[in-house]
């Protein structure tokens, strides 16, 4: 057990130290002055440097394992993307900076929207949001400000059951109301279903496609119909574009507003929860609404346009998270337009191949063929009262990270698994071995095996309900 | 570059077992109408070629010696920082869904959330939010569902990129923001919060330092605010909190601010974090993730997202905030950085920055054509305003060209606020320059700054 700084800290000399060739010399009134302990721990810098390694060594890392985790798209971060993002001349710079002097900032970002809109089939990027749920909030008051621009009162966003959760709640923040949407056990969408839920306040749907079941939405041309005839607006969740780069473009699919995670489908580390960055591509009669600033080529320079006086304003103070910007663009540049198509082709291929080893034993909802991901419903087979939870623990304890679980919520015990076009084939056979093996073989004869695990990783199975139920959130 | 790594006879043999001809099959499912041509996109460059070509659009940018903040600052981070996060196993890891493999990030995180409310003298932290701006958004969100009110009263001397975001998204609601005034002392009138009370009113957001760099009496703002039965939100600067008052010290129901002074570099202003910190009674009304200490079957201690139900993935439309993806890394930065300084070390480091902005007030005060835009008393932690008879921009351009990127010219600010909003009657800040310094900047640099400003 890793000690907390609070019990590591001594009476030693902390880590660091500064030193001021200017006098100090402060003086503050008593009634702005802080009477309270900082309650700072006092830890030498050898300590840290140990504790801090020690802990992060209790991870389970991309770096040290397979991450399986659907609709996360955990690929390979190349390292080379760190090590440009750490040049002094892209960290040391001021937001406030006179645009003369951060022209080749505001050419990686022109270039980077030039390049969102080619593989995306949209006309216009904004890289000011900080995560996708952040984009799909930005697409949601775009998507609110044009029906107000042409005077039509739409407060309705139509949710399919099967979309990732931060879609009903971005919608919910942005004033809409929801209106939910029952997907087929593969997570497609029935075009009578959805005609039957349209009313003239209907301003978009939200669709993720291919769908957080991994197919493909079959009626896309019909539902991109059915949406516009009504007046509707059609939005993209990015969040599975990995699947279709160089494929499929949403532009053409009829999509009007889109989101992208840059730090899923282009390889920027995820941080252990960030930060991350989520585009919004617009088609042009969206663009006035996009957020300032916009970034503008003008004569042999980019500037930073403010005078957009229909924008929805801004997401965020400054830019944008540049660092994550700047990997994802070197991530393109890395591969080039063959590059990515060559991602998606994997990506897909790599989960019909463990899909194929899979299907004859686990029950597969959504059908023998998927794109980049697919959801087992493993349910019938479990005995003993195994659930889920215990089949991602005991992979815990087989070195993998486990896969998402429980989530679409449409599946039952859903395992949900992406492996992405970065993992070889032996990675995937030994995976799948190792799946098969707990629910077909230990499931039913070593039951406990599941239950008591994890058994190798730093802790064991942590009780999350009493966590809950006794908040215990800072030190004591 | 190809990241992809099987070979031929790995995909020929992937393939067959799928039972398909080609990987093109695969994609059958899309309409034919729809495939897209190929993509215009130029790359497939070597590591070396990218190292090239990144250096040449690198070197298009410049690094200044910054007397510059205005909510980005350049401070000092120490080795330790750079070496924590870059860590692989914390940088490659995902939000700790599966805690027992994830326990470096939760105790680090949970170790952070116990640094901020150290720092700011309240109850509960959680995990981050993306940066100040939407920080303090969501503490107005937060505000507003507690109290069930829809009015806010809001300093206009907080940092107006704050206000922009907050707009932004109450865009769609049917609240109310009312601006308070600031006075000649460069701090918020104390009447103006006073008169703008009424039983709708939900919330008090006060920034401070402010965006002009005073220290506001946020002891005297709060006792106001709480005979009004408001809620009080502190909007700080930690770096400040080595010296000035703690939010849980006046009482604030919940302190918001912008981490990127806690151990990350500047990057154009991002990516960095912003923080939250709340009284224990507002802990399950909090947006974001949460870690919380609990036990593993042998009673060992060990750590797990906890109070998930407030959360979108559980709660969908329901949820406290959509957010999901915070700013982990820039967090776990923080915590390095609070770490390593002791009590006495980060009070110190406050007060240099102090010792040296007030170094340089005084200097530059006392040019000829140059003053204090407040009067003289006011407190302030690394900024503060000048007031100038010269050409600002020739100012400004003087500088860039010795390699100093200098003051923020405030003559914008008023246009802003105006398009905001705001009153027309706020204080007019044409001819005004923000100044920043920090530790950074040492004795040689502020004397040649000053010298350069003595000479336009």
């Amino acid at each position: 057990m890793e000690k907390l700084l609070n019990e590591l800290s001594t009476e030693c000399c902390p880590a660091y130290n500064l030193d001021s060739d200017i006098e100090i010399d402060v003086q503050v009134p008593e009634n702005l002055k802080r009477n309270l302990s900082l309650g700072l721990p006092n830890v030498a810098e050898s300590d840290l440097l140990r504790h801090f390694t020690n802990l992060s060594r209790k991870n389970y890392a991309l770096s040290t394992t397979f991450y399986p985790l659907g609709s996360c798209t955990m690929k390979y971060n190349p390292l080379v993307n760190e090590r440009i993002a750490k040049f002094d001349n892209f960290t040391k710079l001021h937001p406030y900076q006179d645009s003369k002097t951060i022209q080749g900032v505001l050419e990686i970002m022109y270039n980077l929207e030039k390049d969102l809109c080619e593989i995306s089939g949209m006309d216009c990027f904004s890289l000011q949001q900080a995560a996708g749920a952040h984009g799909e909030f930005a697409s949601l008051l775009i998507i609110a400000k044009y029906f107000k621009s042409i005077k039509q009162k739409r407060t309705k966003i139509i949710v399919p059951d099967s979309a990732h959760g931060t879609n009903p709640a971005s919608a919910a923040f942005a004033g809409f109301d929801i209106v939910p949407l029952k997907s087929e056990s593969d997570g497609s969408i029935v075009p009578e279903k959805l005609k039957e839920i349209l009313t003239p306040e209907t301003a978009a749907i939200m669709l993720t496609v291919p769908n957080t079941l991994g197919t493909f939405e079959k009626n896309i041309l019909e539902i991109s119909k059915i949406i516009h005839k009504n007046g509707s607006l059609l939005y993209y969740d990015g969040a599975n574009l990995n699947a279709v780069m160089g494929m499929v473009r949403p532009g053409d699919m009829g999509f009007d507003i889109m989101h992208i995670n840059l730090h899923k489908t282009f390889s920027t580390p995820h941080g252990g929860g960030g930060p991350g960055s989520g585009p919004v591509g617009v088609k042009a009669f969206l663009e006035p609404f996009l957020p300032v600033p916009k970034i503008e080529s003008k004569g042999n320079e980019f500037i930073l346009n403010y005078e957009k006086p229909e924008s929805i304003g801004k997401l965020k103070a400054f830019v944008g998270n540049f660092p994550v910007i700047l990997k994802a663009y070197v991530y393109i540049k890395s591969l080039g337009a063959k590059g990515l198509k060559n991602v998606s082709e994997q990506a897909v291929l790599n989960a019909n191949y463990m899909l194929a080893r899979l299907k004859d034993k686990i029950d597969v909802p959504a059908g023998c063929r998927c794109m980049h991901e697919f959801v087992l419903a493993p349910k019938a087979l479990f005995k003993n009262a195994v659930r889920t939870l215990d089949v991602a623990k005991r992979l815990l304890d087989c070195g993998y990270y486990a896969p998402t679980v429980y989530f679409p919520l449409i599946v039952e015990e859903a395992i949900m698994i992406e492996p992405t076009e970065t993992e070889s084939k032996e990675t995937l056979d030994t995976f799948v071995d190792a799946l098969i093996k707990i629910i077909l073989e230990e499931a039913s004869l070593e039951p406990q095996k599941l239950k008591d695990a994890p058994i190798s990783t730093a802790v064991g199975r942590l009780n999350e309900v009493e966590a809950a139920r006794n908040p215990i959130l800072k030190w004591k | 570059m190809n990241y992809t790594s099987q070979n031929q006879k790995d995909r020929k043999e992937m393939i067959e077992a799928i039972g398909v001809n080609d990987v093109s099959e695969l994609f059958d499912v899309i309409p034919k109408s729809l495939r897209a041509k190929d993509l215009n996109i130029a790359g497939g460059k070597t590591e070396q070629e990218l190292l090239n070509c990144f250096s040449d659009i690198a070197s298009k940018n410049k690094v200044l010696t910054s007397f510059r903040g205005a909510g980005v600052y350049d401070h000092f981070i120490p080795s330790l920082v750079s070496e924590v996060i870059g860590r692989s196993e914390f940088w490659t890891a995902y939000t700790p869904y599966q805690a027992e493999a994830s326990q470096g990030t939760l105790q680090t995180i949970f170790e952070y959330q116990s640094l901020i409310c150290a720092l700011t003298g309240l109850d509960t932290s959680n995990a981050s939010l993306y940066d100040g701006a939407t920080a303090v958004t969501e503490a107005t969100l937060l505000a507003l569902r507690v109290s069930r009110k829809n009015k806010i009263l809001i300093s206009s001397a907080l940092h107006p990129e704050y206000i922009q975001v907050l707009k932004t998204y109450l865009e769609n609601s049917k609240v109310k923001l009312v601006f308070l005034d600031v006075s000649r002392d460069g701090a918020v009138k104390k009447e103006s919060l006073d008169m703008n009370f009424d039983e709708n009113t939900a919330a008090v957001i006060i920034q401070s330092p402010n965006y002009f760099g005073v220290i506001e009496d946020m002891q005297a703002l709060s006792v106001i605010t709480k005979k009004k039965n408001s809620l009080f939100v502190a909007v700080v600067n930690p770096l400040s909190l080595g010296v000035f008052k703690a939010p849980g010290e006046y009482d604030a129901d919940i302190a918001v601010g912008e981490g990127q002074v806690l151990g990350s570099s500047m990057s154009m202003g991002g990516a960095t974090f912003g923080f939250m910190a709340v009284k224990k009674a507002l802990e399950w009304k909090m947006p974001g993730r949460i870690i919380g200490q609990t036990v593993d079957k042998r009673g060992n201690r060990g750590f797990v997202l906890t109070l998930q139900s407030r959360e979108q993935h559980i709660r969908r439309e329901k949820a406290t905030s959509n957010i999901c993806t915070n700013a982990s890394l820039n967090a776990l930065a923080g915590c390095v950085f609070l770490s390593g300084w002791g009590n006495c070390g980060f009070k110190k480091l406050a007060e240099i920055n102090i010792s040296k902005a007030r170094y340089a007030y005084n200097k530059i005060k006392s040019l000829k054509g140059f003053k204090s835009k407040f009067g003289g008393d006011e407190v302030f932690f690394n900024e503060f305003v000048i007031e100038t008879q010269k050409d600002v921009d020739r100012i400004n351009k003087v500088l860039l060209e010795n390699d100093i990127l200098g003051p923020l010219d405030l003559s914008a600010y008023h246009r802003t606020l105006v398009s905001l909003g705001l009153p027309e009657t706020q204080e007019n800040f044409k001819k005004c320059l923000l100044f920043c310094v920090t530790e950074q900047r040492n004795k040689c640099e502020i004397d040649k700054l000053v010298e350069i400003l003595s000479k336009i």
